[in-house]
């Protein structure tokens, strides 16, 4: 009895370093692959094609965005949509609609809707930055593939996460922690969709992917695709630009 | 049974006891009044359920691209991308000896915002003139009126209303995704708030002109996802459905013609369940009013078996005595069943042309989302209440059939002599 009390403890007292030590890194690294990514503060300027079953679409933005918590987004083209705008504030989401001089705030039931047309929601454009508040992270595998060393990741949601995946998992290559692709399941482990990165290269000083697509697994042949043509990292923003007054004032 | 004096001694039979007759005779007849007033209620109900049902919004038939349901995409339009003279199929659809109305509709969904709140609902185009011959969702204002075409009217449920915190004569956006994959966006100005009392209807369709919703999501004039028509009667959908299914093949336009009953198939199957009910309520209700008749003969013959002995002693066959009372008994039965008519039919007319109200009882409830106003209406049936009437003099024979078998099998000597 005393033999295998100290036995266990003995277990214990090696064991959870160990596991807290990879549950500390697993995360760390998403963490830092998360600020490469997004720098203090950014701006960019990119192309999102959306393709589907029933139309082809491109439109150019220019995108801002500030810590995890702010980011704006306006359409620059085509003219028919030019001067449309997303604002994300912390939780809220607002649409600028230049044909109407109107500002709609996106109620949180509507989150799942698509933004502009994409496959990307709105939901997304609120999340993104979460994923280490939201989900425990663990690696799930470390070694090479194609020959290249890469992580996986497994993230599954926090038990009082309010979020819509049942788990994504998440590659990420080790030598400069540039992400691959993250799988997305829902709640019955079913894969919902892929997002890919590819084309690195450096921009504003880092090397970033400057290419995403995404694509649904129920809409096969459909995607959006989002390429970055310039992005500038760490500019000089505050909090003040997102506001509702920029969101409509800058055309 | 009817030839002979047995018919003759069993009407007399039952002038014996005039009050024992008539409350028996009542009792039968306020079953058949049971019997044919419940299932005209529940025919009524039926009615009701159905008339509200298709009446408020989806009409009695509906044609669409044969890709439209279930899935509603924007894209599946009538006769495809290149969309249809929606004018001549409109018309071709009306012409229909059942449909009383056609309407051609738009549907998308979109985001309905003013101020700070913004609620999704459904967008449905309508032609303002003839819509209100097909469903009652415009009919159903209580505030303002119905959007005008070639506008950007709209007119919005009393919830959307309250949730939007709007009202007639303000301005709300409409932002729904156009069908080239653009963000269609425009102001509206409500025209008009309904209540349609399905609270779900009310918080989420909003009705806008037809023409205003197909430049709003990039569809032209042609291309529209359904045409909604009226029938005269409900139960004659089903065949006109198959009726225009052949005379609208030869445009080539690739529709599907659905009735309700395909439509709404828990509303069918609540009317064939309701219709199975029928048979079970005259069950129960000449089951129970079996044993008085039994009762009464059973009385009847019991006070005459002096009577019977004579007759027997006499010669009368028991066969014999077994018809006289099975006369006795099918006579009380079609005096009953002229009592009942008697007492059924005013009823069933009054309940038919003024129903009760019984609102303020109850409120309208739903069924099946249908909206179902709180009134005793009854639907006539004249095929059951015949089967009724059927039903009532088996009841009144079976009941005799134990008494007049005692009654053949009274013991002329011992019963004369007293013992």
């Amino acid at each position: 009895m005393h033999r295998t009390c100290t036995l266990s403890l003995v277990l214990a007292l090696f064991s959870a370093p160990t596991l807290a030590r990879g549950q500390e890194s697993a995360s760390e690294i998403i963490d830092r692959v998360d600020r490469i990514m997004r720098g203090e503060s950014s701006h960019g300027i990119a192309t999102m094609d959306v393709v589907t079953e029933n139309w082809d679409r491109s439109m150019t933005m220019e995108i801002w965005s500030l810590g995890t918590d702010y980011s704006l987004i306006r359409i620059t083209a085509p003219n028919k949509e030019a001067g449309t705008a997303t604002l994300k504030a912390v939780d809220d989401i607002w649409n600028y609609l230049p044909r109407v001089d109107r500002t709609i705030k996106i109620p949180a039931s509507l989150m799942m809707g698509a933004w502009m047309g994409s496959h990307f929601t709105n939901d997304d454009l609120v999340k993104e930055s979460r994923l280490i508040e939201d989900y425990d992270i663990e690696i799930s595998f470390e070694g090479e593939r194609e020959g290249v060393e890469v992580w996986e990741f497994v993230l599954t949601p926090k038990p009082e996460a309010a979020v819509v995946w049942g788990r994504i998992t998440y590659e990420v290559r080790k030598d400069d922690l540039m992400p691959t692709w993250a799988r997305y399941y829902d709640e019955d482990d079913t894969l919902v969709r892929t997002l890919t990165f590819s084309d690195y290269r450096v921009m504003g000083g880092r090397l970033v992917p400057a290419a995403m697509d995404l694509y649904p697994e129920d809409k096969p042949g459909e995607r959006t695709s989002v390429r970055y043509s310039e992005i500038d990292f760490d500019i000089e923003i505050d909090e003040g630009f997102f506001s509702l007054r920029s969101l409509r004032s800058r055309r | 049974m009817a030839s002979g004096p047995w018919w003759r001694i069993g009407w007399r039979n039952l002038g014996r006891n005039r009050r024992r007759t008539l409350i028996t005779a009542a009792g039968l007849a306020f079953g058949y009044l049971a019997v044919v007033v419940l299932i005209g209620l529940m025919d009524g109900l039926t009615a009701e359920m159905i008339e509200s049902g298709t009446g408020v919004l989806s009409g009695q038939l509906q044609v669409h691209d044969l890709e439209y349901r279930p899935e509603r995409k924007i894209y599946d339009t009538i006769g495809g991308r290149d969309g249809t003279d929606v004018d001549r199929l409109v018309r071709e659809i009306a012409a229909d000896p059942v449909v009383e109305a056609a309407a051609p509709r738009v549907f998308a969904g979109g985001l309905v915002s003013s101020g700070e709140s913004t609620v999704a609902g459904i967008l449905m185009g309508v032609d303002p003139e003839l819509e209100p011959r097909v469903s009652r969702l415009m009919s159903g204002m209580v505030r303002g009126r119905a959007p005008m075409a070639g506008t950007n009217e709209i007119l919005i449920g009393s919830e959307m209303a309250r949730q939007l915190e709007v009202d007639v004569g303000d301005e709300i956006i409409l932002v729904a995704p156009a069908a080239d994959g653009s963000m269609g966006n425009d102001l509206y100005t409500v025209s008009g708030v309904y209540q349609s009392g399905m609270a779900e209807l009310d918080a989420s369709y909003a009705v806008v002109p037809i023409g205003s919703l197909q430049i709003l999501v990039a569809l032209d004039p042609g291309r529209i996802h359904e045409i909604a028509a009226s029938a005269t009667d409900p139960w004659l959908a089903p065949e006109a459905a198959d009726r225009l299914t052949a005379s609208l093949s030869p445009l080539g336009l690739d529709v599907e013609v659905a009735p309700w009953t395909e439509l709404r198939p828990e509303m069918l199957d609540y009317a064939q369940l309701a219709d199975g009910w029928r048979f079970i309520v005259i069950f129960i209700v000449f089951a129970i009013a079996i044993f008085g008749v039994a009762n009464t003969m059973l009385m009847a013959t019991y006070e005459r078996r002096r009577e019977l002995a004579v007759m027997l002693a006499l010669g009368t066959t028991p066969f014999s005595i077994v018809r006289s009372v099975l006369s006795e008994a099918l006579a009380l039965g079609i005096l009953s069943l002229a009592f009942g008519a008697a007492i059924t039919f005013p009823v069933m007319f009054w309940f038919h042309n003024a129903p009760p109200d019984l609102s303020w009882l109850y409120g309208d409830y739903t069924i099946f989302g249908a909206l179902i106003r709180p009134r005793l209406r009854v639907e006539y049936h004249f095929a059951m209440a015949l089967w009724t009437g059927v039903a009532l003099l088996i009841t009144a024979l079976l009941a005799s059939l134990y008494p007049a078998a005692r009654a053949a099998r009274v013991p002329p000597a011992d019963t004369l002599s007293g013992l």
